[in-house]
């Protein structure tokens, strides 16, 4: 079954109010796999109807009621295929209220949107090294202190574009980074995914 | 005008946020064009102008990229998946030249130098928002 085929059955489960679990014997949709081939020229002063974000209000079961940043109230299904990431690949058990996110997904005709996938406090952040600490780093984003930590078993580091390792001894103080991670609610803090730096 | 019929580059795509958002880029704001938002298809592009191309000098990891301002509108297609999406600027950057020399890949599919930032609605409708980077090429 084609990855899109997979994806109008998670739909179709929906819309039919049939069993959610359904779809999850037929895998998580990778997000990027989930479009395939498809090409989206929106007006691009209209938002997207395939997208939400904002902040999470209230969780029951599997619908996420969302406060979007520009207040418009998002509600979003998401069941056990649906791709969810929050610092990695994770489940919805892992979403709390107060969390941040970005979703894509099929809207539906009661409003709510199906999500294909959920990126949770997922922040990409071009910023400058200020200081390295044991396992944190102090990152000037913006003019805004950011402070990041390293992960464990998590965090990686990808220099010069090549594959991400674990050991991160290149970074430099003063250098300029590229950081994915993820962010604490209500603070300054992030724990990083991946970091993008120059090895020179 | 349309997805992969008039190459203006290619290169590395990237995200960013900008106008409401949430966490670290709450104070992000509308960008240089005043009118971004993260849940618009909208992108940062390095040679806006002259000032923003004075920041972000592609042209010194060897980029040759037109000068496209506020409102112009692209098409971005991810390279690894073939995915396309219609963006339009609203902001200068990415700042290119902190970088030269980047590449990132997909089997034997690469891209090298950042060309092009996208908001969050625009990356995650082509590509995955985890992956941070992905290669790219930009059509007008």
């Amino acid at each position: 079954m084609s990855t899109m085929d997979r994806r109008s059955v998670l739909t179709s489960a929906v819309l039919g109010g049939a069993a959610l679990v359904g779809a999850t014997s037929l895998g998580s949709l990778a997000p990027e796999a989930a479009h395939a081939h498809r090409s989206v020229s929106l007006d691009a002063s209209v938002p997207d109807p395939n997208f939400a974000e904002g902040r999470v209000a209230a969780i029951n079961g599997g619908l996420l009621t969302v406060t979007g940043s520009d207040l418009v109230l998002h509600r979003i299904r998401a069941t056990e295929a649906t791709s969810i990431w929050k610092l990695h690949p994770t489940s919805l058990r892992a979403v709390e209220v107060g969390d941040g996110l970005y979703a894509r997904g099929v809207p539906l005709p009661d409003g709510t949107l199906a999500a294909d996938a959920v990126w949770v406090n997922i922040v990409n952040l071009h910023a400058h090294i200020r200081a390295i600490g044991r396992n944190v780093l102090s990152l000037d984003h913006r003019g805004q202190p950011i402070v990041a930590h390293v992960v464990p078993g998590v965090t990686a580091a990808s220099y010069n574009g090549t594959p991400a390792v674990a050991d991160l001894s290149l970074l430099r103080v003063g250098r300029h980074v590229q950081v994915l991670g993820a962010w604490h609610p209500d603070s300054n803090e992030i724990d990083i995914a991946t970091v993008y730096a120059a090895a020179n | 005008m349309a997805c992969g019929t008039n190459l203006v580059a290619r290169g590395l795509m990237t995200w960013f946020c900008c106008g409401n958002a949430w966490g670290p880029c709450g104070g992000a704001g509308g960008g240089a064009c005043g009118g971004c938002q993260s849940r618009l298809h909208h992108c940062a592009w390095p040679n806006r102008n002259a000032a923003c191309f004075d920041i972000t000098r592609p042209d010194r990891c060897g980029k040759s990229l037109p000068r496209h301002g506020c409102g112009h509108r692209f098409f971005v297609t991810n390279r690894c998946s073939g995915n396309c999406v219609g963006v339009v600027v609203q902001d200068c950057g990415p700042q290119t030249d902190l970088f030269c020399g980047q590449r990132n890949c997909c089997g034997d599919t690469c891209g090298e130098d950042k060309i092009i930032d996208l908001t969050p609605s625009a990356f995650s409708a082509i590509a995955n928002l985890s992956a941070g980077v992905r290669p790219c090429r930009v059509d007008n």
